[in-house]
């Protein structure tokens, strides 16, 4: 746990720098399923973070079904994330041979970052006009 | 350990509250018309450039300066007229903090204990050694970081229920800001207390405010919940076909910043909708992503 590094200059906020933080070492195994995290109060201490944002992040967890807030007696991680973390697992041989297929167009890491990402905005570019719309 | 009998301070009631306080020096107007709300529990984040007015509208918080216009209550109380009542709640550090520097560690803090009834003396202890605080040196031969980590127990082994710190990271190295930030986190964990920091290094304040107020010239530019600021706010990177010598007009801009092809936009979330904008102009979005505090506090102060 004190290896999370937080940057408030990374243009992401902090509590889903966080989130992902936590989601990445769940989905790794480094945090396991049932296992306690540390309370807010500890946690903002640890990070020097505002204690505010850790409760959003526990919360966005929580609303994800990756956490459970247990009142008084601290925050778990659900025993149901071992299902998501098989999806991972599929995911995973899907991402490296989408991978080795761009890099067998000898396209570079950071090409690959920027299709990547250019891919994802398109999507959500696409989603809010349509929402727009609705 | 919290005397919740003091009156004044019911729960809901703002630990600040600064109602059209104004002030000038000479020619000067070093604040104009503030008016700001400080609620129990939260990091309150001043920022502003120097000369801003943040310095002194601490001062006026301590009561060191009386209101010229307007009025200041701290707690409910007026800091003028009630300095004990208002003090001895207050824990306060500033930028140079003014220390003896002919007293030794040890006599600093007695003499500060004296002060406060509420001064927790495990406490003090703990953020010595913690701080590796010779309590023998004499505060003449400390370097500028031990020194401000003495101040900063100073200002925080009473407990206050406001810690209010003036640009306390100024010059200091990064170990003694994590210091000084671990105690703003500190101080609101412990259930209830309030933190009011200024700062010009935006990184911090979005770490730890709830709450940010920005004053430019003394004039309060901006004053909310860091979330709703961060989500007021875009920065949205154009790219045009052909060079433009005039920037783009884009609805809710607050500042257009750019040359030729290539305009970054910082912008008003709820104004503009950056793809109907782009189409608009016939321009490509770069990049459409939350503005920084730096960028949004730059675009405000209308350099």
């Amino acid at each position: 746990m004190t290896t999370i590094r937080l940057n408030p200059l990374s243009g992401t906020p902090l509590y889903l720098q966080l989130v992902e933080h936590l989601k990445h070492s769940i989905e790794t195994g480094a945090i396991r399923a049932g296992e306690q995290l540390p309370s807010v109060r500890k946690m903002a201490e640890d990070l020097v973070i505002n204690p505010n944002t850790v409760v959003r992040a526990y919360r966005d967890l929580e609303r994800e079904e990756i956490l459970e807030l247990r009142h008084g007696s601290g925050v778990f991680v659900r025993e149901s994330v071992s299902a998501r973390i098989d999806l991972m697992k599929k995911a995973g041989p899907i991402m490296r041979s989408a991978v080795d297929r761009l890099e067998s167009l000898d396209l570079g890491e950071d090409d690959i970052r920027r299709l990547m990402e250019n891919e994802l905005a398109l999507r959500r570019t696409a989603r809010q006009t349509r929402k727009r719309r609705a | 350990m919290r005397d919740l009998s003091v009156p004044n301070s019911a729960a809901d009631e703002p630990i600040v509250a600064v109602t059209n306080l104004s002030r000038r020096f000479g020619a000067k107007k070093a604040l104009n018309d503030v008016t700001l709300a400080v609620s129990r529990g939260c990091v309150f984040g001043l920022v502003g450039e120097n000369g801003a007015g943040k310095s002194t509208l601490i001062k006026h918080l301590l009561g060191l300066w009386r209101a010229e216009a307007g009025s200041v209550n701290v707690f409910g109380l007026d800091p003028v007229s009630e300095p004990t009542a208002v003090l001895s709640r207050i824990g306060y550090l500033s930028e140079q903090p003014d220390l003896p520097g002919w007293m030794r560690v040890a006599e600093l803090l007695r003499y500060t204990q004296a002060f406060y009834p509420r001064w927790d003396t495990t406490y003090a202890e703990q953020l010595l050694g913690q701080f590796s605080l010779d309590v023998g040196a004499r505060i003449n031969t400390l370097s500028k970081g031990q020194r401000a980590r003495l101040g900063l127990i100073a200002a925080e082994a009473h407990r206050p229920d406001l810690l209010i710190l003036d640009e306390p990271s100024s010059g200091l190295d990064p170990i003694v800001r994590r210091d000084i930030l671990e105690a703003i986190i500190r101080t609101v964990t412990d259930e209830g207390r309030t933190v009011i920091f200024s700062s010009h290094l935006l990184d911090e304040v979005e770490r730890v405010s709830d709450h940010v107020a920005m004053l430019h010239q003394g004039t309060l530019k901006l004053c909310a919940p860091l979330e709703e600021i961060k989500a007021r706010h875009r920065r949205v990177s154009l790219r045009f076909e052909a060079p433009r010598t005039e920037p783009p007009e884009v609805a809710g801009a607050i500042r257009v910043d750019g040359a030729g092809r290539e305009w970054t936009v910082i912008s008003d979330a709820r104004r503009t909708f950056a793809p109907a904008a782009a189409q608009h102009l016939g321009a490509v979005i770069v990049e459409d992503t939350e503005a920084s505090l730096d960028e949004i506090f730059v675009a405000h102060a209308g350099y």
